[in-house]
């Protein structure tokens, strides 16, 4: 039974008077120096095996959204009554969302879940902008987004991601987890052959946020391990004797304290039409390691282990180049590298390398490089759009373990597996093993394309591809977008995930984990906003 | 049935058909004729307006003979023949002549530019063979005077108009309609641009920057699946030098550099290409140049403010003000085999040097694939009678006031072959930059974040 949901209802109070105005098909001005939009929108998914075989709802998201911006110091004017000289302007500004995934309500199996990541009510982004010339300074929470590549990671580690959801697939600026923070930027322009550059500050006090994933099966984006996904591991076989397991995770977050501060710097500018930048973080891993503080039979015969998620710190630097040619190939080429010094992984099993593993306890950090190179290009192609070109992005991204032993493990895919003891599997018995075997070359391919249709426009299919050569695991997105209205959008994706051979989940799970045999699904995802 | 078609079987045209049909006596085949002619309809009743390449031709070289249109007269549909298809180019006929149609006219009048231009104007340019102007850096139009026999004469009529007064130092917030046949409504966006000029003859608005031309930055406000969209482009002092873009996309939170030299897809689903700005924004080196002569048009050139939209589709501007005006007239056609146009004609005010009309012809069948047409008001007469305020924001007019130049109130654009059109109102007002604040705003580091 669905039931009242008290906050969304007051959510959709706030926004009555932008939503039945007839001045509401844009931004809504209220006053001179008040602005508001945002969208109401329902997403509903739906995993199937093969195109609707087996298909289940396995989310309808619902979702409002805010978002504010208030102009209280405009040309040296403060609350248009006083002369400010200090200033020449300043804004604040803000976007709530507020979630309800009546998935929750509709399936019965979801009821395990205790209503984890069914409701989400927050102040998302919060923050005041000054500007006085040649400085500006953004305060509050927020995202800042470095570097040229499009939905993976080099430099764009700032803000951590929320994968809890739906993965990595929705528009990153809905998944990045806003942080509280300082950004500083002075304005410097031209300095010898460089020009439009400027130097750029991060401060993050005490805002340490992890990457979030679900762990809790049955949400459809739960992260669990492969293998079996529906079970944890409860046993461990030693000797050919299977044990009780039992885990003890302590959790390793840095705590909100100034010494765990992060930060960073970017000079950016253009060099004989060269877009670059030069970037330095410095800050913890959003990711954990697993690092093991003991373990052993106790007197009942468990197997007892403790062990501590580690988020290291990380000094990550990197470069990035943009670059319009114009004359031979009409695209224009982006560029992206970092290197990445602190990376957890795990060494497996904990103890075999003593170089990496000195004290045993199955965890290191490692330096990690990468190179991104992507190439934009509005195309013609007149037998399917004589109107418009089409959007043609490619990214081919590169990482590798700089200093790679073939001990390292990732610290996430453990695989789950019945316990099998003398060649019988044992009921209700499940054993955990890491063999997530890092390669020292990591690689992915990505390609889109978009173009629109219509008379107006209004019609704007995109594809997407994306295929990891190593694991040969891909990603495939079908999507066609209808601007029905000035209020109302519109959306069908067909998501495949697809794997050509191999049961190797690559480093970045593209087909899996719903490519992978046995639990393969595809996605269809409906859906329908009303924007304002 | 939709109103267009109904309209058009009200047209006086319409109802003289050449072979009678006697409804009375065959009402089976006289109602199969009713429906294929319905089926038929909008567009054969269009197909009495010849939008021919060649036919626009044959009204510049042989102009039909027309009374002058007499200032403070109120023309409409009845002086069509006697007035107007003289006045209006032949291509335009289609949309700009219609049932109710209200044009105003004007005196025509003297409109001087701003009292130091062409005082601090660098002389020492040239043009090389494929017509490109080396080392102008503006402050005056760079040929004073037109020669109908100087065989460089179209590329000069571009040149000034690209360094017309009044061509940037704004602020330009705008409402764009999309529009079908019959009046559709498909799209309304909102959006403002801000354009400073670099290059100012002797001196550049910021020093150090004598390389660039102009800077724009233009961002979206409605509607909200394009809020927020921020893009700047720098043009720059040599015309060899291609363009410079970013964009912004808030869904992405960080700007991305564009390929500006991509001039020829539709933008944002409206009826334009970039080519098309102001009747030619592309590089005058991808085009053979012909002077076509001097023509008189009827243009908007100082409406009263921004003109409301008529027509069977509301695409053009009605009940506003009209003056005849000399214009230079030239032919472009693309060197490249790649190009959507087999020829464009661009009518050029010749006294201020600002665009009136622009046709342009599909590469396919001659036909007219593109146009547009302006909407401006002298900046003195701001001071007497201002515009209409933008919907979404208050500007003092006044600042307009004492520059003399020309601030652009809008356009129509129409893809005569789909059929579809686009209509902007501007709401412009001069701005004029420190040093210090068109160095910050126009600059990358305003690229990196948006309104959200």
């Amino acid at each position: 039974m669905v039931k009242p949901r008290h906050q969304l209802t007051k959510i959709l109070l706030l926004l009555y008077p932008a939503l039945f105005t007839p001045l509401s098909w844009g931004i809504v001005n209220l006053g001179d120096d008040f602005e508001i939009e945002g969208f109401i929108k329902q997403m509903n998914v739906i995993q199937s095996k093969d195109f609707f075989d087996d298909a289940e709802l396995t989310m309808q998201r619902n979702t409002a959204q805010v978002e504010g911006k208030y102009y209280f110091l405009r040309d040296g004017t403060l609350f248009n009554n006083w002369d400010n000289d200090f200033l020449d302007s300043a804004t604040f500004t803000f976007l709530a969302r507020g979630v309800y995934d009546s998935a929750y309500d509709i399936r019965d199996s979801y009821d395990v879940l205790k209503d984890r990541g069914k409701e989400e009510y927050k102040i998302r982004e919060s923050f005041i902008d000054f500007v006085k010339a040649p400085y500006s300074l953004r305060i509050g929470r927020q995202q800042v987004v470095w570097g040229e590549t499009d939905n993976f990671r080099a430099i764009d580690i700032i803000n951590p991601l929320d994968l809890s959801w739906h993965g990595s697939r929705e528009s990153w600026e809905d998944i990045r987890i806003p942080l509280w923070m300082a950004r500083g930027i002075v304005d410097i322009g031209k300095i010898g052959p460089l020009d439009e550059t400027f130097l750029e500050f991060i401060f993050i006090p005490d805002d340490f946020q992890k990457t979030k994933v679900a762990t809790e099966y049955p949400r459809p984006w739960a992260f669990r391990g492969i293998g079996l996904q529906d079970v944890g591991a409860n046993s461990i076989l030693i000797d050919d004797t299977l044990h009780d397991l039992n885990v003890t995770v302590i959790d390793g977050s840095p705590s909100h304290k100034l010494s765990n501060a992060q930060g960073g710097t970017r000079f950016k500018g253009i060099w004989n039409d060269i877009d670059f930048s030069l970037n330095y973080y410095y800050g913890f891993s959003q990711t954990p390691g697993v690092k093991i503080q003991s373990a052993g039979l106790d007197d009942m015969g468990v197997f007892q282990t403790e062990v501590k998620t580690e988020f290291p710190r990380q000094h990550v630097f990197g470069a990035t180049a943009s670059f319009s040619e114009d004359r031979y190939t009409q695209a224009v080429y982006r560029l992206e590298s970092s290197i990445t010094k602190g990376v957890p992984v795990s060494i497996s099993p904990p103890g075999s390398s003593s170089s990496l593993d000195s004290n045993g306890n199955g965890y290191d950090t490692v330096k990690q490089s990468v190179v991104m190179l992507g190439i934009d290009r509005p195309t013609w192609i007149p037998a399917l759009n004589k109107l418009r070109t089409f959007f043609i992005s490619t990214q081919f991204f590169w990482r590798r373990y700089l200093d790679y032993s073939p001990h390292m493990h990732g610290s996430a895919f453990y695989e789950v597996n019945p316990a099998v003891v003398d060649g019988e599997v044992v009921a209700d018995r499940y054993v955990s093993e890491n063999d997530d075997k890092l390669d020292q070359d990591e690689f992915v391919f990505t390609f889109s394309a978009s173009t629109t249709y219509g008379r107006a426009g209004l019609l704007k299919p995109l594809f997407v591809f994306a295929y990891d050569p190593r694991s040969t695991g891909a990603y495939n997105k079908i999507q066609v977008e209808y601007l029905y209205s000035k209020h109302i959008v519109f959306r069908a994706e067909q998501h495949l995930y697809w794997r050509t051979s191999d049961d190797d989940i690559g480093p970045w799970g593209l087909g899996d984990y719903l490519a992978r045999p046995g639990i393969r699904r595809n996605e269809t995802v409906l859906t329908a906003t009303f924007q304002f | 049935m939709n109103e267009l078609t109904l309209h058009l079987l009200r047209r006086p045209s319409l109802h003289r058909p050449k072979c009678p049909v006697h409804f009375h006596r065959f009402p089976t085949i006289s109602l199969a004729l009713i429906t294929a002619v319905l089926l038929w309809m909008p567009t054969p009743s269009y197909a009495t307006e010849d939008q021919s390449y060649q036919a626009l031709r044959n009204w510049i070289d042989n102009p039909p003979a027309g009374a002058p249109a007499t200032p403070g007269q109120h023309l409409t549909l009845s002086d069509r023949e006697a007035v107007l298809e003289a006045l209006i180019p032949q291509a335009a006929w289609k949309y700009y002549f219609f049932d109710d149609m209200d044009m105003e006219i004007a005196a025509t009048r003297h409109y001087p530019a701003p009292d130091d231009w062409g005082k601090t104007m660098a002389s020492d340019y040239t043009m090389d063979e494929d017509g490109t102007l080396k080392g102008f850096t503006g402050g005056g139009f760079p040929y004073k005077d037109i020669s109908a026999d100087d065989p460089f004469a179209a590329q000069k009529v571009i040149w000034n108009m690209l360094w017309r007064p009044g061509a940037n130092d704004y602020d330009m917030p705008m409402v764009t309609w999309l529009r079908g046949e019959s009046g559709k409504l498909d799209r309304v966006m909102e959006y403002t641009s801000v354009n400073a000029t670099y290059a100012r003859g002797d001196n550049s608005l910021v020093p150090g920057y004598e390389e660039v031309k102009s800077k724009q930055v233009m961002e979206f406000r409605s509607p909200r699946d394009m809020a927020g969209a921020k893009d700047m482009s720098i043009r720059y002092v040599d015309h060899h030098r291609e363009n410079s873009g970013w964009l912004y996309m808030p869904s992405q939170r960080k700007p991305r550099r564009t390929l500006a030299s991509e001039r020829t897809g539709e933008l944002m689903g409206m009826d334009m290409i970039r080519e098309d700005s102001m009747g030619f924004g592309g590089k005058i080196y991808e085009n053979n140049w012909t002077y076509l002569g001097r023509r008189k048009v009827l243009a908007t050139i100082n409406v009263s403010t921004n003109p409301e939209f008529g027509g069977p589709s509301l695409w053009v501007p009605h009940k506003t003000r009209w003056e005849v005006r000399d214009t230079h007239v030239v032919l472009v056609q693309p060197k490249a085999d790649n190009r959507p146009y087999s020829a464009r004609i661009v009518f050029i005010d010749a006294e201020t040097y600002w665009t009136h009309w622009m046709f342009a012809f599909d590469k396919q069948d001659d036909q007219l694939l593109r146009m547009n047409q302006h909407f401006l008001k002298y900046s003195e007469d701001y001071g007497t009678e201002p515009p209409t305020q933008a919907p979404y924001i208050k500007q003092d007019f006044s600042k307009s006031v004492g520059h003399q130049v020309f601030l652009h109130l809008g356009q129509v654009d129409i893809n005569a072959k789909k059929p579809h059109a686009t209509m902007t109102h501007c709401f412009t007002n001069k701005r004029e930059f420190t040093a210090a604040r068109a160095k910050q705003f126009y600059s990358l580091r305003n690229m990196i974040s948006g309104r959200r």
